[in-house]
């Protein structure tokens, strides 16, 4: 079933530089996709257009067949929550509970229901013990986990990792990759957004952006052993395939070897 | 840097930690008010003395209480010695002839310059300034060495001691208590009683819940944006930016190289959280459920009836005499 | 020696008596030219606080710090019986965002900035910011634009500019590849590369990628909760059983290497620490 339609978005802050460009994008409900692109490649405005907080010049965009205007953008953030980069600049409350709880408010959803959620969703990021602690008292990747909890609290459909491991110790980025894989196994559907080519392992499918343009939309193994996409994305490709690569262009062939880096450059 | 918390709430038992903000912000006003009607010593020994009661009932660390005043001493001891020197009314209750001749100008500026270089290493400075300024006065009043070639006469009338009395005690209730609500009173709880407190100003559309949040928002950054200051100012220290130190020039530079990346960054932050908050549907001006919630207790409604008693009994006292 | 920590212990000050141990017992050597060396551990382990010693930004409460000779202690520096700008000058530090030092009008005045403060005549700074652009891999056309119109990569390059051109003999960078992505981070620690072999200076890094340790660095140096729990070469640190316990990833040529011998039973000649060593040590045995 589809969960989120784009069609034709395009979009520019000054007339002559278009940040994105003809993006048509669907996503299925329960999917996890990975949108990989380098620093400016227009992937960070893709989240931000999704939820309505930049407008689009041209183009539609559908999230569970409701389509986003300004009258629908209010109904559609029920719909799609965003973990951000900056784990410190998306902590609202004071404490790791009334932060939980800002987007419960928000909602205007009843005090006991309110609480509940907060225990439960707090238990569900391992984030129970520290609801009164606040946000200078918590790691890089604790604050991430309160704000997938904050989100999960609202009970949305879709959750966008817009980098959001990019800021955290390997420790703090390897929770929060779990966590987004135990999610995915609950039914939500995950986009992460990323330039990390060993986290689009974890997904279904792989979004590759350009400058603002898909180049590549496919099955994540599809998308991986795609060599000539891999080169033009700008991104660095996993080792065995680098490895793979170099072999190649010194013209050693040992099907053996070969055939096993290839299958590493598809599992990790 | 942080762990700094603005309104310097101190965790503790005692029955004020219990009490709801609201009570606590109305009775600070009821009580304040009070002190600023009693006009007479009795009433004004009397409402100290339930001050210091109430430090000990409800169990406030009596030392922060005291640190709370100390930046305000200067200020109390000069408000009290200009009414001394300036206030002519009423009855003259001492006077003294002051005598300036040299030798006695020699003696003074030899106990001013003493004190100015003991009282880095003394505890108790505040004493020591007082007692510095009386001993300056106490010299030019008793001391005659050798010819004045000018005298002067101080007076101190009735008013002025009872004027500057009366201003120095109404500061001191009124900062105390406003130390006891912070002490006890956590800013969010602060907060949330403000903002119940002043919802009747709806009535002349002050929107009471933005000015929450955003003082809500300000006790959640204002940690954050220490710490960024702190780094700011490392980060110029090491390319030779020295604080403590520089000429004029040099200062402003060195405030400029703090305060540009401080708003710049800044600027950002506010940004991405503006983007995170709509992003989980906050809306400014819709309505929300909260979920914290103030519980008016029993002891809150004692506390408010106590407070308003204390307004009337002071009122009638000066009514009556 | 160039710097020299001896027992140090550094606690920051808070609310309550407690305070927040972020330094404890740490003692070590770190010389004045030809070291590359990566600073590794959790968020919260204290490696930004043991840099910000280095340059004595930061005081040890107990033990000592020696920098270029002078003894950095806490009655010394109180009583400013000793000046810290020389010791500035000497080791470089960029800190981890490069917004918390950008702030002039222009690339060229904030480059210039941190030398005329240590009383660099205007125009030899404004040649060494001729130079220092070049080395960070941007060209003299930037020196004129403003700092806050360039990208994420440009401005720490600047910033990094910023600090060599005050000519430290070691060069510090907290976190100089987080957010970058995999393209703009190795060109940046090519850069760095570039500055310890061609001009010779000590570079710390400061960083959570375990492959940029594995590939550049001579020397490791690992904190866990305040201690500095390793300090030598990083096959060494990799190969021990160490590095589960201290939450560290496996880099992945160490990753593949192990793979490849396991798997398909081939026993390299060598320890390859990158992709092309790794490459040329498969041919090697392949052919």
């Amino acid at each position: 079933m589809r969960i989120i339609d784009i069609e034709n978005l395009s979009f520019h802050y000054r007339a002559g530089t278009p940040v994105l460009e003809d993006i048509t994008l669907h996503v299925d409900k329960g999917e996890w996709i990975t949108i990989l692109g380098h620093n400016g490649s227009g992937k960070s405005t893709l989240s931000k257009l999704l939820v309505g907080l930049l407008r689009a010049k041209k183009g539609t965009i559908k999230v569970g067949g409701l389509e986003l205007s300004e009258n629908t953008v209010y109904d559609i953030r029920k719909k799609i929550g965003i973990v951000f980069q900056n784990p410190d600049n998306q902590f609202v409350g004071v404490t790791v509970r009334d932060d939980i709880a800002f987007g419960l408010e928000n909602l205007q959803i009843p005090r006991d229901t309110m609480i509940e959620r907060i225990e439960q969703y707090a238990r569900k990021v391992d984030m129970a013990d520290y609801l009164n602690k606040e946000p200078h008292n918590l790691s890089g990747g604790q604050k991430q986990r309160v704000a997938i909890a904050g989100i999960l609290a609202m009970e949305t459909d879709i959750i966008i990792f817009d980098e959001a491991t990019s800021m955290l110790d390997p420790k703090g980025r390897n929770t929060i990759l779990s966590m987004m894989k135990q999610l995915n196994d609950e039914g939500v559907t995950v986009i992460n957004i990323t330039h990390d080519m060993k986290e689009s392992l974890y997904g279904d499918r792989i979004v590759v952006l350009k400058n603002g343009k898909i180049i590549k939309d496919d099955k994540t193994d599809a998308v991986l052993k795609d060599q000539e996409i891999l080169e033009k994305s700008n991104l660095e490709m996993l080792l065995p395939l680098r490895v793979l690569r170099l072999l190649e262009s010194e013209n050693v062939k040992d099907e053996k070897v070969r055939s096993y880096l290839w299958q590493l450059s598809l599992t990790g | 840097m942080k762990n700094i918390v603005i309104g310097r709430f101190v965790p503790g038992k005692g029955f004020l930690y219990r009490m709801d903000p609201r009570t606590k912000i109305i009775a600070l006003v009821f009580l304040m008010a009070s002190a600023f009607i009693i006009r007479d010593f009795t009433t004004m020994f009397v409402a100290v003395g339930l001050l210091v009661a109430l430090l000990f009932v409800g169990r406030i660390n009596i030392i922060r209480v005291f640190s709370g005043l100390r930046p305000l001493m200067y200020l109390l001891a000069f408000t009290f010695i200009f009414q001394l020197l300036f206030n002519t009314q009423g009855d003259l209750v001492a006077s003294w002839e002051l005598h300036y001749s040299p030798l006695n100008i020699l003696a003074v500026t030899m106990l001013v310059v003493t004190w100015f270089f003991v009282r880095r290493r003394l505890p108790f400075k505040f004493f020591f300034f007082i007692a510095t300024f009386v001993g300056v006065i106490a010299l030019f009043a008793t001391l005659r060495l050798g010819p004045a070639f000018a005298t002067g006469t101080l007076n101190i009338h009735q008013n002025a001691i009872e004027t500057g009395f009366f201003i120095v005690m109404r500061l001191l209730v009124i900062v105390t208590l406003s130390t006891i609500l912070t002490l006890t009173t956590k800013p969010t709880d602060l907060n949330l009683g403000l903002e119940s407190v002043m919802s009747p100003l709806k009535v002349f559309r002050i929107r009471t819940e933005e000015m929450a949040m955003i003082i809500s928002i300000s006790l959640r950054y204002i940690p954050t944006l220490l710490d960024e200051a702190n780094k700011i100012m490392l980060a110029q220290a090491s390319r030779g930016v020295d604080f403590s130190e520089g000429k004029f020039k040099d200062k402003i530079m060195q405030i400029v190289s703090l305060l540009v990346p401080m708003f710049i960054i800044s600027f950002k932050r506010s940004d991405e959280l503006a983007n995170a908050m709509e992003a989980r549907s906050f809306v400014p001006g819709q309505p929300r459920t909260r979920l914290h919630q103030l519980t008016w207790g029993f002891a809150d409604t004692v506390a408010l009836v106590v407070s308003l008693l204390v307004l009337t009994a002071v009122i009638t006292s000066r009514v009556v005499m | 020696m160039a710097i020299k920590f001896n027992r140090v212990d550094f606690k920051y000050k808070g609310e309550g008596k407690k305070g927040y141990l972020a330094l404890s017992n740490i003692s070590l050597s770190i010389q004045g030219e030809g070291e590359f060396i990566t600073l590794i551990g959790e968020t919260g382990s204290g490696k930004t606080t043991l840099v910000q010693h280095m340059n004595a930004l930061l005081v040890a409460d107990s033990g000592s710090v020696d920098i270029y000779g002078i003894k950095v202690e806490k009655e010394a520096v109180k009583k400013k019986k000793i000046r810290l700008n020389p010791i500035r000058k000497k080791v470089g530090l960029v800190f981890q965002f490069p917004e918390y030092q950008l702030f002039e009008e222009t690339v060229l005045k904030d480059i210039t900035f941190g030398p005329k403060n240590f009383g660099v005549p205007e125009k030899d700074a404004v040649e060494t910011a001729k130079s220092v652009i070049k080395i960070v891999g941007l060209d003299e056309s930037y020196l004129e634009r403003s700092p806050f119109n360039l990208s994420g990569g440009e401005k720490k390059r600047v910033s990094i500019a910023g600090i060599l051109a005050m000519e430290p003999d070691i060069l510090i960078l907290d976190e100089p590849t987080s957010g970058l992505d995999p393209l703009g981070r190795n060109a940046l620690l090519k850069v760095f590369f570039d500055i310890h072999q061609k001009l010779n200076k000590t570079v710390i890094i400061i960083t959570h990628d375990m492959n940029t340790v594995y590939e550049y660095a001579k020397r490791v140096l690992v904190m866990r909760d305040s201690y500095l729990v390793y300090d030598g070469d990083p096959v060494n640190l990799f190969t021990s059983k160490n590095i589960e316990n201290w939450n560290l990833d496996v880099p992945d040529v160490l990753d593949l290497t192990n793979k490849l011998e396991r798997d398909l039973g081939i026993s390299l000649k060598t320890r390859p620490r990158s992709a092309s060593d790794l490459t040329k040590a498969l041919e090697e045995v392949l052919r």
